[in-house]
């Protein structure tokens, strides 16, 4: 090992840890009427179909011209390029009728074959588009084009929430892929430089007006400059060279709100939740009293009873939380089970609970029927300051009870191998980033054989009777297509999930933005794109 | 001298006002006052709290003990193992300094900061706080022996040849017996070596804390204590968050100036 002598060269080190507070050139001038915003790195691909990071998600979103949009804060899916369509009873055949003169933002005219081509250009395997999975078998989907206007997608079987789907599809030139320099969106690339910014500009062929009959978009053009550094964009944001962030943290949040407070929005809970689980899989190399302990419904009810979500949420996200109870968020207004009964904080409830299951106190040091010290860690990933202080904070709460905790941070690829692989851990703190309010979306999670039912991953047969029940509503909503019907069955998911705690639900963070007031149409919602869902209807104060 | 003195008698403050701080009634570097987050100076917190409400004055008095008796029994350890290697390869036969001093040059040409990494997320997960300290800097001596052992080995060397040296083994004086004469009189080599690599000890650890490789919560560390300064929206709300950073500088200083002394 090579230790420094020097001390002071090791504090250099330590003091390259402080921000770097260094000026930036900006990236580009701004142009007249041109939308200014940062994305965190260079996008992976601009190629519409291959999209799987969320930058490139980002030029898709702007770019993109899609059949059916779905409107982030109605929650609903509305005509953009298809200006009709219906699905047919039995759920397996999608007609779209294509609005009248549709053209490309190079004049060339769109029409049905350009949309059969990009749809089965995203089915092929070949492509590996990453959306082709949300059509469940994408390779029975079949689709013809009867004629210039009419599009017809045949499914081999019904597909929940089918609309969706084609928000995320951008219709491209037929066998002219061009990575979004030809679209049928908003906007187009116009210019990328690597590490430096990515130029969109105005689509003059886009098909939507506003309701005065003008063309949309409204802006020229929109410069996403790539910059990682938070410190520096809120900076320019408030300098007026940037005129949005779609999603901040807690702590930038608040130093933005006390220097600019008109900048700042808190749109209250997102869909995301922060969560805590138990390892109560059979196969895991845990001793056996371990596994008795995690898959006591006591045991986790009486951890769940005991955190104080409230300071977690008023601690590790500053205020920019909402106590958690279950796996679908108040901001999924339809979805969201208000009847909930859940395990609230209490303390007593808790020491009740745990003395029922044989638990009791020896000294301060909380034992198990047998006298085996109740001793475990939660693991969370490294350098996620929020979990980093729930962890400790849950730590001292569950230390009321007599519950010996230790925090261990592991970087991401060394947890996930313990997760998914070894499975040798013994409690984790882990988030879920939900884009899709649509619960079948999560439901993968639920069904006892999916390898995402972390608590118990794979199971061959349902382990409990409960996650057997939770495997028959999954499929039951899944299978149905009455709405009200596939609302009480994951109602139902809900309370089981309350009842058993196999997830402790513990915060929905925040959705939280900053908006420049010289940008008009801004409609924040909490689903991403917060900001730029409809960035046709986006424009600075001042032009036309 | 005088000013040796004076570190001496600074850092033996240092150490009596931070043992002095833990063991006041009610004193806990652990405790989370939630209705006190991030505090500025006040009766109850005099260096204010942290962003879990606990109070810095005794995390930084902790965190300066724990780290000083560790790297203090690492630079112990570390020195008696360049003591060994460094005398073994200087008087055992030739292929046993070329290779010792081999072993010495593969330990620093060592990637230590993966190594330790390594060592960490092989470590059982439930390792306590203690534990994973001591794992630490039991570590950091493991692998910061070979510098300390190569200067031994060039000290070693010149007694070797030196004139009492060759008069003594003419003399018929021999393994134990050289050792025993060796070891005293590499004793003004030694103590240096030992008085740099505290330092250098308290500042890897504070290293590997920032990095979360260091000692676990709810223990205090410099390291852990540091990496709030990788938020600057903290740095805007109290000023007490560089407190730390600026006790660790003073304690760096005086324990280099009392490296530098001797």
């Amino acid at each position: 090992m090579n230790l420094s002598r020097r001390p002071v060269i090791g504090l250099a080190a330590l003091l390259s840890l402080m921000p770097a507070v260094i000026g930036r050139a900006q990236a580009a001038p701004r142009l007249p009427g041109e939308l200014a915003r940062t994305i965190g790195y260079d996008p992976k691909t601009f190629d519409p179909a291959k999209v799987d990071d969320e930058e490139s998600e980002t030029i898709r979103n702007l770019t993109a011209g899609v059949l059916l949009r779905f409107n982030r804060l109605t929650q609903k899916v509305e005509p953009e390029l298809a200006e009709d369509w219906n699905i047919s009873p039995d759920g397996k055949t999608v007609t779209f009728t294509l609005g009248f003169g549709l053209e490309f933002s190079d004049g060339s005219s769109l029409t049905a074959r350009d949309v059969a081509w990009s749809l089965r250009r995203v089915l092929l395997p070949a492509t590996a588009a990453p959306v082709a999975e949300e059509f469940v078998s994408p390779a029975g989907v079949t689709v013809d084009a009867p004629n210039d206007r009419t599009v017809v997608v045949h499914l081999p079987k019904r597909v929940i929430a089918i609309g969706k789907v084609f928000d995320e599809i951008a219709i491209e030139p037929a066998e002219r892929p061009s990575e979004g320099r030809v679209t049928a969106g908003p906007f187009f690339v116009a210019d990328y430089r690597r590490s430096r910014y990515v130029r969109l500009r105005r689509n003059p062929h886009y098909a939507l007006k506003d309701s005065a009959g003008r063309s949309l978009p409204y802006a020229t053009g929109v410069r996403l400059d790539i910059l990682e550094n938070t410190e520096q964009e809120i900076r320019l944001l408030q300098r007026g060279e940037y005129d949005l962030i779609d999603s901040l943290a807690p702590d930038y949040f608040e130093l933005l709100g006390k220097r600019a407070p008109g900048l700042v929005r808190d749109l209250g809970p997102s869909l995301n939740t922060e969560q805590l689980w138990f390892n109560q899989a059979p196969a895991s190399p845990l001793p056996a009293w371990e596994k008795a302990w995690f898959q006591s419904r006591a045991f986790r009810v009486a951890v769940s009873q005991a955190i104080r979500r409230s300071d977690l949420s008023r601690i590790a996200y500053l205020g920019h939380a909402t106590p958690a109870y279950s796996f679908i968020s108040p901001a999924n207004s339809f979805w969201y089970n208000r009847s909930l009964s859940a395990p609230q904080t209490d303390v007593a409830a808790a020491k009740a609970a745990l003395a029922s299951d044989g638990f009791h106190l020896h000294g301060a040091e909380l034992v198990d029927g047998a006298g085996h010290p109740v001793k475990f860690s939660i693991l969370t990933n490294t350098g996620n300051a929020a979990r980093e202080k729930m962890a400790t904070l849950i730590q001292q709460d569950l230390a009321a009870l007599g519950m010996q905790v230790t925090v261990v941070t592991l970087d991401f690829p060394a947890l996930i191998e313990r997760l998914m692989h070894t499975q040798d851990y013994e409690a984790c703190l882990l988030g879920l980033e939900n884009v899709d309010p649509e619960p079948n979306a999560m439901m993968n999670i639920w069904l006892s054989s999916s390898p995402n039912h972390q608590w118990n991953p794979s199971e061959k047969t349902p382990a409990t009777p409960w996650e057997a029940e939770i495997d028959r509503l999954v499929d039951q909503q899944a299978a149905s297509d009455v709405t009200a019907e596939r609302k009480k069955a994951v109602d139902r998911v809900q309370q089981i999930v309350a009842d058993q705690q196999p997830f402790i639900y513990l915060v929905y963070p925040n959705a939280l933005v900053a908006v420049s007031p010289k940008l008009q149409g801004a409609e924040p919602a909490v689903l991403a794109p917060r900001l730029t869902w409809n960035v046709e209807r986006l424009r600075l104060q001042g032009t036309r | 001298m005088k000013i040796r003195a004076s570190v001496l008698w600074l850092l033996a403050g240092l150490i009596v006002a931070a043992s002095g701080i833990l063991v006041l009634p009610g004193t806990s570097y652990e405790r989370q006052d939630r209705d006190a987050t991030l505090a500025a100076s006040s009766a109850m917190h005099r260096a204010g709290t942290d962003a879990l409400g606990r109070d810095r004055l005794v995390r930084v008095a902790a965190a300066f003990l724990l780290s000083l008796a560790g790297a203090v029994v690492a630079s112990a350890l570390t020195t008696a193992a360049a003591a060994g290697v460094g005398t073994l390869a200087a008087f055992g036969r030739a292929s046993m300094g070329w290779t010792a001093m081999l072993l010495c040059d593969v330990f620093l040409a060592l990637p230590w900061m993966f190594l330790l990494m390594m060592v960490r997320s092989a470590l059982p997960l439930t390792t306590l706080p203690a534990q994973s300290a001591a794992i630490t800097f039991l570590v950091l001596a493991a692998l910061g022996w070979p510098a300390s052992a190569r200067a031994v080995y060039r000290g070693a060397l010149q007694l070797k040849t030196s004139d009492w040296m060759l008069y003594a083994r003419a003399s018929g004086l021999s393994g134990a017996g050289v050792v025993r004469h060796v070891i005293p009189n590499l004793f003004p080599l030694l103590l240096p070596q030992f008085l740099i690599s505290i330092p250098a000890f308290v500042m890897a650890e504070a290293n590997l804390g920032a990095l979360g490789l260091g000692v676990g919560e709810p223990l205090p560390s410099w390291g852990g204590m540091l990496f709030e300064l990788n938020n600057s929206p903290m740095l805007m709300q109290t000023r007490w968050v560089y407190f730390p950073i600026a006790l660790l500088v003073l304690v760096l200083l005086l324990l280099e100036g009392v490296a530098v002394e001797a």
